[in-house]
């Protein structure tokens, strides 16, 4: 009996050491949290997997480069051109793009997956909309004039390297098979969807991958697209595994089963440092971790008293502890690489000063302290940061109660304005300062019922009417000196004045086996197509 | 002959009165079922339209314009009165209608006959391991009472108890994957066996066998037994405290003083008679224990990667999405009622009087 039982584990362990050896040569295998992700219609996506993924399967019209991010390069427009008085681009699609069944894609496919994405209204049409189209007109400004012609008209002559970052370099411009998605389309009330169900699992669009599978909460398989326009994918296969817990991807990383984990956390990073089976890469994202507070509130609408919380950060300390591997210390709005950004001793002028704080909220009426309630998502390093804060502001009299919560219970509260402090994230949406400024310091209305929460300056309570100028005026100018020292005084007016105070720029941190060559990422793209083993 | 012809109309009135009786518990089977169905989706919708988690947000993202907001808020029938909402929910319920996930945008049920599978594959094992290991730990705990072995198996099951899910599962990864290389990691299968096995159960280690796929079965079969020893190991721990107890109480009857005395095998007396009745009771535990497995793997199922009911809710409710939280709360419900019945069926088989 005992020996039966001996075989038989004997012949068991051997099946399992047999497999396990390694990820098969023809696929790239990641490892995930792929809970956010509910959609790949990239006029719907507004996360940061869905987006990562969907770089790599539907192209923008023009693309920020792979090694100098603020640098715009053709994608499948070739090229484009500008007319004299500003108010009109012709972009050249290029004539070889194909989506992947091998149906040539056209400019009226461009045309139509832009008028779509202004039609359908998710939170991705603003990448289009800010620029003053809207449902009524899109139709007549953006129109193919021939199979590889898109003629796009302006209401006023915006600097063309922002309109390229903002608008055309966004996910939004991705071409999206015309006939498919109004095949697929669903009327509902008279209402057509233009093919968002469908694209929603399946966007048929021009790209290095294309998507075979998505089993939500489980897996998201990419089989490369054959009749790409450039050069074809070194990797056939791109399976992205559901791994929603740190330790666990680790483990599958040192195993070997998995050639990139997505998803770490800074202990088992500084592990995975030692193992000469992996490499860590990182780059620094435009996104941020930051300090929001209520201007309704009394005591928090008090500049002084905001400006008293910068100095409660201990920005060198978190920068070698809690940051480490997660993100970079930057006190400033502007994150440092976009087009406008405050240089890096500028952006981050903050140290811990305890006394510094007591004097400034003792100047604004209050030395004995108060006490707020601040409110914070219960992931990853958000409560260890809050935790830092709320230890600091505690040693000048501050009480800091603090709550802990899901990502959607915060987004909530935040966007119904119902806290007095705030620590969340946002995700500047292309290099370039307008990205941030034009959310974060202008406010067009801040009334209660104007309800402007994808504005976080809206979601403050806080208004400067000299502010909101300054950036249209920015935004309008065409020469780029003057447009960067506009973004240069709003930033250091919103560093003192503004209802933020940031604490970090996040960074993207990938562990990687050592076989896998030439996975570049960048804190606008990661490219799984010029990965190789 | 008279008699007989008095007699003969009885056999039919009893059997009209069994078919009386049959109906009433079956109506009153029925009746308790909608109204826990009822109890089940009214609780479920009211705690989840109150919950202060936004739906709206999980399809348009935290950055969308109110106009956006306001259109997905209509369209997803939120502009309505709550009770106007449930009563929409509950008529879409009756024509087997679920609705569709937010997230996954599939219907719910759909997604529900693909993730429960997973769940369900890996309860049967745990399940498993903890009636064949848990039982008879429980008995042999009852017949030392007080010594060391006794002590023993309840600090092991005080253990199962009270160690932390989460931490148990990564020690069991670090130990059992990663340094002695036993069992395969997290996931359900290797990549490189995907898509192999053609979706019949959703049971992949069945399906593999099914297909004739040996190589599939054991790669399965090794990705399973670690998540499922270490739930089996929490269903185990309160499997054999509760055998234990149960036995404690059997042997202290006096049928087993008299069994004993007539010249039986304490082994017989023991196994066969004391657990026999000891048995009534387990059933209840044991479909209980199955029950809390389906829907107490969230942990275990985020740890090990494995794409089940469990991982499904709790997505689900991180994003509001209500049609599938109500849906899975529904399937849940189902389960735990079919068990009932279940071990309502099973009762006359272990215990005699119940046959009467």
């Amino acid at each position: 009996m005992r020996r039966i039982f001996g075989t038989a584990v004997a012949a068991g362990l051997l099946l399992a050491s047999s497999a396990m050896a390694g990820t098969p040569r023809d696929a790239l295998v990641m490892a995930w949290n792929l809970d956010a992700l509910i959609t790949f219609d990239p006029a719907q996506i507004a996360e940061v997997n869905g987006n990562d993924i969907i770089r790599n399967v539907c192209e923008p019209m023009v693309n920020y480069d792979l090694k100098e991010t603020s640098k715009i390069v053709p994608s499948t427009a070739a090229s484009w051109t500008v007319s004299d008085d500003g108010l009109t681009l012709t972009f050249k699609l290029r004539p070889d793009l194909k989506f992947p069944s091998g149906k040539k894609a056209k400019a009226q496919d461009a045309a139509w997956s832009l008028q779509r994405a202004v039609y359908l209204g998710f939170g991705n049409a603003a990448n289009i909309t800010e620029w003053g189209f809207t449902k009524d007109n899109v139709a007549e400004k953006i129109t193919a004039v021939d199979d590889t012609t898109l003629l796009v008209k302006l209401d006023r002559p915006y600097p063309v390297g922002l309109l390229l970052s903002a608008m055309f370099a966004s996910g939004t411009t991705a071409i999206l098979d015309r006939e498919e998605g109004t095949k697929a389309a669903k009327i509902t009330d008279g209402k057509s969807d233009y093919g968002n169900a469908a694209f929603k699992t399946n966007p048929v669009c021009v790209g290095p991958y294309r998507v075979t599978r998505w089993q939500t909460n489980d897996v998201v398989v990419l089989e490369r697209n054959d009749n790409y326009w450039g050069e074809k994918a070194k990797i056939r296969r791109v399976i992205i595994r559901h791994v929603p817990e740190s330790g666990a991807e680790r483990l599958l990383l040192e195993q070997g089963d998995i050639d990139v984990a997505r998803l770490l956390n800074t202990d088992d990073l500084i592990a995975l440092e030692k193992n000469p089976a992996v490499h860590i890469e990182q780059t620094v994202m435009h996104g941020y971790g930051y300090l929001s507070f209520n201007g309704l509130d009394p005591i928090l609408g008090k500049p002084l008293v905001r400006e008293a919380f910068r100095y409660l950060i201990d920005y060198d300390g978190l920068g070698k502890t809690i940051l480490k591997y997660q993100g970079a210390p930057r006190a400033s709005l502007v994150p440092e690489g976009a087009f406008g950004a405050l240089d890096h001793a500028a952006g981050q002028p903050f140290r811990l000063d305890l006394e510094r704080a007591k004097a400034l909220i003792t100047e604004a009426g209050f030395p004995n302290g108060f006490t707020k309630k601040y409110i914070v998502s219960a992931n990853n390093i958000s409560p260890q940061i809050a935790q830092h804060v709320q230890a600091n502001a505690a040693k000048i009299g501050i009480t800091l109660q603090l709550e802990q919560m899901a990502d959607a219970q915060l987004f909530t509260r935040a966007r119904a304005r119902e806290f007095d402090v705030l620590q969340i994230g946002w995700g500047a949406g292309y290099p370039d300062a307008h990205s941030m400024i034009s959310r974060h310091a202008v406010n067009p209305d801040n009334r209660v019922e104007a309800k402007l929460a994808q504005y976080p300056s809206w979601r403050s309570s806080w208004i400067d009417e000299t502010i909101n100028a300054k950036a249209d005026a920015a935004k309008m100018e065409r020469d780029p000196e003057k447009r960067i020292a506009a973004y240069h005084e709003i930033q250091q007016f919103m560093m003192h004045n503004g209802p933020m105070a940031y604490i970090n720029q996040t960074i993207r941190t990938i562990a990687v086996r050592k076989e896998i060559k030439d996975f570049a990422i960048t804190p606008f793209n990661v490219a799984y197509a010029t990965a190789g083993k | 002959m008279g008699g007989a012809a008095q007699a003969a109309p009885l056999p039919t009135e009893g059997a009209a009165r069994r078919s009386w009786r049959y109906a009433r518990q079956t109506g009153g089977v029925l009746f308790s079922v909608a109204l826990t169905f009822l109890g089940l989706t009214c609780v479920t919708f009211f705690v989840g339209r109150i919950i202060p988690i936004d739906p709206v947000l999980a399809i348009v993202g935290d950055k969308a314009s109110r106009e956006t907001y306001e259109r997905v808020r209509i369209e997803i029938g939120l502009d309505q009165p709550i009770p106007v909402q449930y009563w929409r929910y509950l008529m879409k319920v009756l024509h087997g209608e679920f609705g569709t996930s937010l997230i996954t945008a599939h219907p719910v049920l759909q997604d529900l006959l693909r993730v429960f599978p997973a769940t369900l594959e890996l309860a049967f094992l745990a399940l498993f391991i903890g009636i064949v290991c848990g039982v008879p730990l429980g008995v042999f705990a009852a017949i030392n009472r007080g010594r060391w072995q006794d002590q023993l198996i309840r600090f092991a099951s005080l253990l199962g108890y009270s160690m932390p899910v989460f931490w148990l599962g990564l020690i069991g990864l670090l130990l059992f994957y990663a340094k002695l290389g036993w069992v395969e990691g997290p996931g359900r299968l290797d990549v490189s066996f995907d898509d192999i096995v053609p979706t019949v159960t959703g049971m992949i280690t069945i399906d593999s066998l099914i297909a004739g796929e040996d190589e599939v079965f054991w790669n399965a079969f090794w990705h399973l037994v670690l998540p499922a020893s270490i739930l089996g190991y929490l269903s185990l721990a309160y499997v054999a405290r509760m055998t234990r107890s149960f036995m404690l109480s059997q042997l202290s009857q006096e049928y087993v003083l008299a069994t004993l005395a007539k010249g039986l095998s304490p082994f017989r007396v023991v196994w066969i008679h004391a657990l026999g009745n000891a048995w009534v009771q387990l059933v209840t535990v044991i479909a209980l224990t199955f029950g809390s497995l389906l829907e107490g793997a969230v942990l275990t199922e985020t740890v090990f990667a494995w794409p089940g009911l469990g991982l499904y809710m709790k997505n689900s409710l991180f994003n509001a999405d209500l049609n599938a939280v109500l849906g899975g709360t529904m399937l849940v419900g189902i389960v735990y009622i079919g068990l009932n019945m279940l071990s309502d069926l099973i009762y006359p088989l272990v215990d005699p009087r119940a046959r009467k």
